[in-house]
């Protein structure tokens, strides 16, 4: 037992993997010919630039819309005829709309969530996969059927205790961002904690035993043991749930939505800056929505390959 | 081999850091407590001492509830926000909550009773000057009574004022007061709000209140509640008042007195969603709709991520990676955004999708278009998802059975129809489960495309074509128009939640999602 390095998938796989490597290797020697390209890969390329173009699309037209001068919808073309930064200048000098205020508030909510989502389902997923107790099937059942309750569908009442809290302790007041902050986290136990505790499950138990014999604690051995192995999982989670929080419409604009416009977020006040006056504000929503996406998608784009572990976790194991 | 050392330091620090986060937590329960119980919100209270306590008795044993220690602050926090909500949320289903019926019994008799104050019968407008005391500034009614003459009023009482200590005009209003300042009338409207709350009271009951800056009158109140009788009694003309099932006070006439109050009224919004024609047509359109969409988006952004699973899942395939990391952008790019995008590319006259094929669609307006740009919508956004799992489940398919399959001598599509498809959708049954209870609440998809519209014809103006349940109880629960109906939207949301849990439990038990639970 040398290395500690877990790789989500299995050895198997890994094997297999390599044989493969070697296969590819071998034939690389071989030049294809002309006809076997066209039959067997001509057709991908066509269906991959097909399905990118498609992806890519509304994109670059968010993104020529902000670089267009001309802030025209209905002559707007994908290359834009007068580029420049107006439609940015536009934006950033909106009093009315604070796109800056709206941009940290989103930053704030969204990062604070995540990491409390984060601590939270991840200590439960390692109680839950680690230790055996009377209750245990119970929590997991509970976690199950409740997570099958959005809290969309509760809205109504979120709103009243918020109501009734917010008399007493005033971070807890609607129009607070604290109070989302802390209703987000409440609701989202179910979801990660399931995923979690699957990737748990593939650190072997074997490792605990023997940080157990050698004296750690449990403490010890989730944060210095199992949190480490399952680093690149956290890292996806937390940015699954960043962009679950930057994307949340409902419960943010009935939370927070209903006083002052610098205490929105990018979601919620772009959507009442859009709906206001369509044609008037294409462009700078396009100029502001392309600064609200690039950095989410250069994060994902980093953390790619964990991406794909991340979500079929739990499901493709075993 | 010792692959693990006790670092005794991080114990201390660990230790340290306990005790901070136990002693926040129980500073802000003592704080907060006290001030829950002032506020009568005695639900709330209880959940935090019990909270409190659990959570000492948790991180302060030393070796019993060892997995609490982990488990403990998600559940709770669970429990308020989402399990609370949900039950609460159950509760309401069975009560009138609705605009017009928001506060409890007590609050709105009391507020019937205090609103009902009436002018006496003939009485002629008493000549009026709004003034402030000159000594304690409080504001008061300077008022020429008919056969009493010139008296002070304000919110303790009457004050009869000496007539030489007065000015009077020819109409008889006050225009000057020893020890009172008299106010403009820019002064006065500034007022207006304490002005229109003060009531003088009286005799017999009755109080003064100020008609105009210039006038003042007398009222009586004329409904009386008795608490023996749980009645109330309109004191003129004697009608009486009795509590209905609605939870509102109506007489044997049929008059209703605001406000009414909340009350449990059983099953009363599950037979009105089940009988009332008017609510049902829609309702059943509604619930088509959303199983439809659900349905609808599953699958195709299932097949349409296969199918580039497959397409792409090839050895000698160049470029792959790029491919891939383009084709993940939708997923990547925040929703709520990339929604409005489409909105404005959906436009009928500007939108590019039209300018693009020459073609004049009205994408977001008429019934079926909308409902195709919404799966087109979908289509975009959910397949890079589908795509990523998809390919991890083709990834993981033992390489031996099919390699088997071919030997044995099968066809490229019998390998795919008896052996990938059958073992990508066992492997990725759960997760298309959970995106199937996803969509059937997947609210941005519809709101922000099309808000739901158009509407449908003969739904009452609310319920719209392209609504799913939880977008309908959206607009039940908070429209404008006739008033928000809680209990009514939460009778639709219980149904909602009945149908998704009852769905994925299904689906769960069939699936392999519960062998999770070893």
């Amino acid at each position: 037992m040398t290395t500690l390095a877990v790789d989500p998938q299995p050895k198997a796989a890994k094997k297999e993997k390599k044989a493969k490597k070697d296969k590819v290797a071998l034939q690389k020697h071989k030049p294809m010919s002309a006809r076997t390209w066209l039959r067997t890969l001509a057709w991908r390329h066509a269906v991959a630039i097909f399905a990118i173009s498609f992806a890519l699309f509304p994109f670059l037209w968010m993104a020529s819309a902000a670089f267009n001068n001309d802030n025209d919808v209905s002559n707007q073309q994908l290359i834009p005829p007068h580029p420049g930064f107006n439609n940015f200048q536009i934006l950033f000098s909106n009093p009315n709309y604070p796109y800056t205020s709206w941009i940290k508030n989103s930053v704030i909510i969204a990062s604070v969530t995540s990491f409390l989502q984060l601590a939270v389902a991840a200590s439960a997923a390692y109680a839950l996969s680690r230790f055996r107790y009377k209750g245990r099937k119970t929590t997991l059942m509970t976690i199950l059927v409740v997570q099958m309750f959005p809290q969309l569908l509760a809205i109504a009442s979120i709103y009243l205790i918020l109501a009734d809290l917010g008399k007493s302790i005033p971070f807890m007041h609607i129009g607070n961002i604290s109070a989302l902050i802390v209703v987000f986290v409440g609701g989202s136990l179910g979801v990660n904690c399931w995923m979690l505790k699957g990737f748990f499950d593939t650190v072997p138990q074997e490792l605990d035993e023997s940080a157990k014999i050698d004296g750690a604690s449990h403490a010890q051995i989730y944060f210095q043991i199992i949190l480490p192995l399952v680093r690149p999982v956290l890292a996806v989670i937390f940015l699954l749930s960043f962009i679950g929080a930057m994307n949340e419409y409902v419960l943010t604009s009935i939370i927070i939505g209903n006083g002052n416009q610098s205490h929105l977020t990018v979601a919620v006040g772009m959507q009442g800056f859009i709906s206001s006056a369509y044609q008037k504000n294409w462009g700078p929503f396009a100029a502001g929505s392309l600064m609200a996406s690039v950095p989410v998608i250069a994060l994902f784009m980093f953390l790619q390959r964990y991406v794909v572990t991340g979500l079929t976790a739990g499901s493709t194991k075993g | 081999m010792k692959i693990f050392s006790v670092k005794t330091p991080s114990k201390t620090f660990g230790l340290l850091l306990k005790l901070a986060a136990m002693g926040s937590i129980n500073g802000f329960a003592l704080w907060a407590i006290p001030l829950l119980l002032r506020n009568h919100t005695y639900g709330f209270a209880a959940y935090f001492i019990f909270a409190t306590f659990v959570l000492d008795v948790v991180y302060f044993s030393r070796r019993k509830f060892i997995p609490a220690k982990y488990i403990a602050p998600g559940v709770l926090l669970l429990m308020l926000f989402s399990v609370y909500p949900s039950i609460y949320t159950g509760y309401v289903a069975f009560t009138n909550y609705s605009t017009g019926h928001i506060i409890d019994k007590k609050t709105a008799v009391s507020e019937i009773v205090a609103n009902s104050y009436q002018s006496l019968g003939d009485a002629t407008p008493i000549p009026m000057t709004v003034a402030k005391d000159a000594a304690s500034g409080e504001l008061t009614l300077l008022l020429t009574l008919p056969q009493v003459g010139p008296e002070a009023g304000n919110a303790k009482g009457l004050t009869p004022l000496a007539a030489d200590s007065v000015t009077q005009d020819s109409k008889g209003v006050i225009t000057a007061a020893k020890g009172y300042t008299i106010l403009t009338s820019d002064q006065a409207n500034n007022e207006t709000d304490a002005l229109t709350a003060l009531k003088v009271p009286g005799p017999n009951g009755s109080v003064y209140v100020a008609n105009d800056l210039q006038s003042a009158q007398q009222e009586v109140q004329s409904l009386k509640y008795d608490a023996a009788t749980d009645t109330i009694t309109d004191i003129q003309s004697g009608a009486t008042y009795k509590p209905d099932s609605n939870g509102e006070m109506k007489s044997a006439a049929g008059t209703i007195l605001q406000p009414g109050w909340t009350q449990v009224v059983g099953w009363r919004n599950f037979s009105y969603v089940i009988h009332d024609k008017n609510f049902r047509q829609p309702l059943f359109q509604v619930l088509w709709w959303t199983f439809a969409f659900a349905i609808l988006v599953v699958t195709t952004t299932f097949f349409a991520g296969l199918a580039l699973g497959l397409a792409l899942n090839h050895p000698k395939l160049r470029a792959k990676k790029l491919y891939r990391s383009l084709l993940i952008i939708p997923y990547a790019m925040p929703g709520v955004l990339a929604a409005l995008v489409w909105v404005g590319m959906y436009n009928q006259d500007t939108g590019v999708i039209n300018r693009m094929f020459g073609i004049h669609v009205p994408w977001l307006t008429s019934p079926w278009w909308a409902k195709a740009a919404i799966l087109l919508q979908q289509l975009w956004a959910g397949s890079p998802y589908m795509f990523l799992i998809a390919t991890g489940a083709i990834q993981a398919l033992p390489s031996e059975v099919l390699e088997a399959a071919s030997v044995d001598g099968a066809s490229p599509r019998q390998v795919f129809t008896k052996i990938k498809l059958p073992l990508v959708l066992l492997t990725l049954s759960p997760l298309l489960i959970a995106s199937l209870a996803y969509n059937f609440s997947n609210f941005n998809a519809i709101y922000l495309l099309t808000g739901g519209g158009p509407l449908m014809q003969n739904s009452g103006g609310l319920a719209g074509s392209t609504d799913i349940l939880i977008s309908y109880t959206y607009k039940l629960a908070f429209s404008t128009g006739e008033g928000a109906n809680y209990g009514l939207a939460s009778t639709v949301s219980f149904l909602n939640f009945i149908l998704v849990a009852s769905l994925s439990m299904y689906g769960f038990s069939k699936s392999r999602t519960m062998e999770n639970m070893n």
